[in-house]
């Protein structure tokens, strides 16, 4: 073989290692946003067999549920809609099969009990200033990667402490506490359907208010059920992708969607939450097409709550979204037509204030859970008399 | 064989040894950058390196038996693909993890495992392939080149690359630029092997060629690796502890340490809570100790306008970062040590009116030195009578979960045992403000009597902190919760356990699987592998335990640990050497270092119950150079016990990698957590005594009588 000189050998080595300089553009991680699209499917199973034995003291009868062949039953509350056999536990972790009749075991037996300000919620248009007896069992239909609540949200109902309180006894509390309404909140109450409807259905008789934090993922029936005794609710649009809902979520767009046209419809109050995870829900054209879909469908009155992220749970490698981000999205919406758009989880923003739509007049100043300014009238703007739509007296 | 050729080999092995351990360390390093940088995630990706070696190493023997006979052109072949392999595998670590996981998560303990495993697999394998091979490769010409020569060749290897990386390559170099300096010995060794082959051999050319471009190519991939799909990276740094980056997104500037968002200049909820709830309670706070800062804590701490403020951090690279980004300000009154705060503590004589501590969560035996009874105690000394020490892990949202509740009862009943009065704040992090003072809930009305305006305590702290909720919290906690102590460290058992349930998962079926394979191995082994085993278990295990040791008395301190670990392997080259010279009595002379190795670790345990701290820190040097001189004695006895042949050679390194893995994996996350360190060192005696008991009572027939342990 011929001898190669230490020149050629140069020569060839810089040769081929050029090769390599045109593929720097392609390579994966020059950063950019394909990665959120990337498929990925996170939605929740089914625990196969891994019901009780027997049911326990705070089990009920499921509600809009279809009994099947070979003692199976269909789950209709939540769009996940399991089919379970006996001896399974839904997907919320809360619902089983014992003999072929479903059965919620979330039921009088709520994990977490606190007190706090309906803002905290957040619900800004309603009741301002009041206090929400907040309640939650265990249990979600979701498989968020970011859920603040998954020691409870993400676990089955025999693993954590609870109180028991049954409907009767939360109204009693819930007034004892001086709340004015009722929240099912923190975990996901739609899992908890059956006690919940049950509270509600009393708390009205007993003039209290409810409210619902959600993530919006329940049937239509269910819904409409529910809407007979709702008064405010929360419904967190986590991203207007189904893509994202499924990567970050373990849930599906569309549900959510038709869940805020039914609240609609049934002219209930609520307010739309939209955490914004930077790389996943900060794109500016998916900003753009939400709002172009609330206008549509929702109108313009619909408070709409552009929160900040922070590292949690399992998407901890993330960076907290930029403030600028949600000032921009926040400028973006009320420029496509949104009256009501506020920035969370920020204090001091001047997102965190209601400004009359007609006159842009402070409305309420915002100081965390404080409001030292207040400049309506019942439910109109003290300045221009306009109708400030929400529940406030 | 010609005398050139076996020079090249013997070059080859040591180029290996220096590629190997510097590629292991920069492994581990990657991988706590993408994953958890918690002590199960290291031990595993030790385990893992050592076990794969194992197998590679059993695949050599079973090579020359079958298919592959052993040639020095072979040997070439494999170790330019052993210099090239570790670029390639830094990359993929990078590259893969985004296509397997979701960008921004974190990930659990099984597909930590798997993903470490399949990455670390070529190179581990075929690591753990040449060392045996080289061997066959030299007794292809000499059949009596002994089996232990071919390990104290490698021990060369290993103790420059451990110092190379640790003492050089760590200051000056990243990653891919350390592979690339690291394997440069191993590509200029094989080109020699191949010219001792024959002159000008092609492969000598074409190889280096190709193995230069590709460790080039790292090189100047590098900083695409390390972007992200979101912000800017404007800074990067390899420190001495780990990767340090500043990602800009808009304004925002937010610091990663290992892939972790850590401070940003724009979580002021954080700084609120972290300087106020407890300066709120001094009465005029003039000497105030921070021990690592938060974005944006500078400037809450200057409204107390403070005459002096020590801020302690562990790492340069990372005050360097947070000054330069304006993640802290440079405040009046500002001093900046680079230190380790409990190290630092031990030495000044500074006494202050508030430490505040702001750590991550005691994931680790360095981080749980500040959650311990012994730290608490010494922070006790450094405060006036009515001083405030403050410090907080990871809070709830609205419920307290069970191992969260048997973590912050362990940590109260800890620092209670220093404190009259010691107050839980609950939020997304629970503070702990601990004072011989009653402290006050009210901390709004606190801060309104000093005049001093917040923005988030001020708005959100009466809808957040109810009294419901902070009585509900001290209400939950659990008396009877063991005390975090620094020889038994419960904190981190739980903080496991915590890292477990996060992920609905539990590892009690890779331990049910482990246990069988070890079974079955057991089952398969000689008496003398067995030795060779337990010793490499007992040596890295009682690696760790002296590094967790001498972090408890002395503070992390980088350039001694870097001294201890590389004693542990420098000891191992002059025992192999003693241990070839000696001829006969081997089966005594195993019985009688096993027994050595027993009281060395009965005097680690004397030394730890009556005054370690008194010890000077050469004794730990000693201590961990005589184990490894011990180890590496014992490696070429069992050896010659065994005969020495391509097969036994195989199955003593197999062991002695085999025992190294489950030495590590079992006391970093088993021992030490569960059962502290002194009772950590007892199952160590034990386990050496059970191989001195089985070489004391079995029968020395010949040399080729197997004797399996089970």
């Amino acid at each position: 073989m011929k001898k190669i000189s230490r020149r050629q050998f140069l020569y060839c080595s810089a040769a081929v290692l050029s090769t390599t300089m045109p593929f720097r553009p392609f390579w994966p991680l020059t950063g950019t946003d394909s990665e959120a699209s990337r498929f990925f499917d996170i939605r929740g199973k089914i625990f196969k067999g891994d019901a009780p034995a027997k049911l326990w003291k705070w089990s009920h009868e499921g509600l809009f549920y279809t009994k099947l062949k070979e003692n199976r039953v269909a789950c209709g509350i939540c769009p996940n809609r399991c089919v379970l056999a006996p001896g399974d536990l839904s997907v919320c972790r809360s619902k089983v099969n014992i003999d072929g009749t479903l059965y919620s075991l979330a039921y009088g037996n709520p994990c977490s009990v606190h007190v706090d300000p309906i803002e905290k919620k957040p619900l800004f248009h309603f009741k301002p200033k009041s206090r929400a007896f907040s309640l939650a069992a265990t249990g979600c239909n979701f498989r968020c990667l970011n859920c603040q609540n998954w020691e409870i949200s993400q676990v089955k109902p025999w693993q954590v402490r609870h109180v028991e309180l049954f409907p009767p006894e939360v109204v009693i509390e819930a007034k004892r506490a001086g709340a004015k309404s009722i929240a099912y909140t923190y975990s996901e109450p739609t899992t908890f359907f059956e006690y919940m409807i049950d509270i509600a259905r009393m708390v009205r008789e007993n003039g209290l208010y409810n409210l619902w934090i959600s993530n919006g993922y329940i049937n239509r029936k269910p819904l409409l059920e529910l809407c007979k005794v709702l008064d405010a609710a929360n419904v967190n649009l986590k991203a207007y992708s189904d893509v994202v809902y499924r990567k970050l979520n373990g849930g599906r767009l569309e549900p959510v969607l038709n869940t805020f046209k039914t609240l609609h419809e049934q002219g209930v109050h609520f307010e739309v939450t939209n955490l914004v995870v930077p790389g996943y829900v900060d794109d500016t054209d998916m900003a753009k097409r939400m709002c172009g879909w609330i206008l549509k469908n929702l109108g313009p009155d619909y408070p709409l709550h552009f929160l900040r992220f922070f590292p949690r749970y399992k998407l901890d490698r993330l960076s907290p979204t930029p403030i600028s981000t949600l000032t921009r999205f926040r400028e973006l919406a009320m420029h496509e037509g949104i009256r009501y758009v506020y920035v969370g989880n920020v204090p001091g923003h001047e997102g965190n204030n209601t400004y009359c739509h007609n006159c842009r007049k402070l409305l309420v100043e915002r100081k965390g859970y404080l409001i030292p300014i207040y400049n309506l009238a019942g439910n109109k703007c003290k300045f221009c008399n306009t109708v400030i739509p929400g529940v406030w007296v | 064989m010609k005398r050139k050729s076996e020079r090249a080999i013997t070059l080859v092995v040591i180029a290996t040894g220096i590629s190997s351990v510097v590629t292991q360390l920069l492994i581990i390093r990657e991988f706590l950058a993408q994953f958890q940088g918690n002590e199960f995630v290291i031990a595993l990706v030790l385990f893992n390196w050592l076990i794969i070696g194992g197998i590679g190493t059993l695949l050599a023997h079973l090579a020359i038996k079958g298919f592959w006979q052993a040639t020095a052109n072979r040997l070439g072949w494999l170790s330019f693909c052993l210099a090239c392999l570790p670029a390639l595998q830094i990359m993929a670590i990078r590259v893969l993890r985004d296509y397997f996981f979701i960008h921004g998560s974190s990930v659990g303990f099984y597909p930590t495992l798997a993903y470490t495993f399949i990455t670390i697999a070529p190179y581990g394998l075929l690591l753990g392939f040449v060392l045996p091979y080289s061997l066959f490769v030299l007794r292809l010409e000499k059949p009596d080149y002994p089996g232990a020569l071919i390990y104290m060749t490698d021990n060369i290897g290993d103790v420059a690359g451990g110092a190379l990386f640790s003492f050089i390559l760590v200051y000056l170099v990243t990653p891919l630029q350390a592979v690339f300096l690291a394997n440069l010995p191993l590509l200029a060794a094989t080109c020699f092997l191949f010219t001792s082959i024959r002159r000008h051999h092609p492969a000598a050319f074409i190889g280096t060629g190709l193995a230069l471009t590709l460790l080039l190519t790292g090189i100047f991939m590098e900083p695409a690796s390390l972007a992200t799909f979101k912000g800017e990276p404007v800074y990067y740094r390899e420190s001495r502890y780990g990767r340090i980056t500043v990602y800009k997104d808009k304004e925002q500037f937010t610091l990663f340490m290992d892939g972790t968002p850590v401070f940003s200049n724009q979580n002021l909820t954080m700084a609120e809570e972290t300087i106020h709830y407890p300066l709120s309670q001094s009465t005029n706070p003039q000497k105030i100790l921070i021990i690592s800062a938060q974005g944006g804590m500078l400037e809450e701490l200057q409204k107390y306008r403070p005459a002096r403020i020590d801020y302690v951090e562990l790492d340069p690279e990372v005050s360097s970062a947070l000054f330069r980004f304006g993640l802290i300000k440079d405040i009046p009154g500002l001093h900046v040590i680079h230190q380790d705060a409990r190290a630092y503590l031990m030495k000044t004589d500074e006494i202050y009116d508030a430490i505040i501590v702001n750590l991550p969560e005691p994931e680790t035996f360095q981080i749980n030195r500040f959650f311990t009874d012994r730290f608490f105690a010494l922070a006790k000394q450094h405060l006036t009578a009515s001083g405030i020490l403050s410090f907080s892990v990871q809070g709830f949202d609205s419920y307290l979960a069970e191992t969260q509740r048997r973590k912050i009862s362990s940590l109260y009943n800890t620092v209670s045992e220093h404190f009259d009065h010691v107050l839980l704040l609950p939020g997304q992090r629970i503070f702990f403000l601990c004072g011989n003072r009653p402290i006050r809930t009210d901390i709004p009305a606190c801060l309104l009597e000093k005049g001093i305006q917040t923005s988030y305590i001020s708005g959100f702290y009466y809808g957040n902190m109810t009294n419901g909720r902070i009585a509900g919290l001290n209400n939950l906690l659990d008396p009877a919760a063991p005390k975090n102590i620094d020889e038994s460290p419960q904190l981190m058992r739980l903080v496991f356990s915590q890292w477990f349930s996060k992920f609905s998962t539990s590892p009690n079926r890779f331990i049910v699987g482990l246990a069988i394979l070890l079974l079955v191995y057991m089952f398969r082994i000689r008496a003398e592998e067995f030795v060779l085993f337990s010793t490499g278990c007992m040596t890295m295990g009682s690696e760790i335990l002296v590094i967790f040791a001498f972090q408890i008395f002395f503070g992390y301190i980088y350039f001694q640990i870097g001294l201890i670990i590389t004693v542990f392997l420098a000891g191992l080259l002059p025992g192999a050497w003693f241990g070839e010279k000696l001829r006969g009595r081997g089966k005594q002379m195993l019985i009688i270092t096993d027994s050595l190795l027993i009281s060395l670790l009965g005097l680690f345990i004397l030394a730890m119950k009556y005054g370690g701290d008194r010890l000077p820190v050469a004794s730990f040097l000693v201590f961990g150079f005589v184990i490894s001189l011990i180890c590496g004695f014992q490696f070429p006895v069992a050896l010659r016990l065994r005969g020495g042949d391509n097969s036994v050679v195989t199955r003593a390194f197999s062991a002695d990698l085999i025992g190294a893995a489950f030495g590590t994996l079992f006391t970093s996350v088993a021992l030490i957590p569960y059962l502290g360190i002194v009772w950590a060192t007892a199952g160590l005696i034990g386990l050496k005594l059970t191989s001195l008991t089985i070489m004391a009572t079995g029968h020395e027939k010949n040399k080729q009588t197997s004797i399996s342990i089970l």
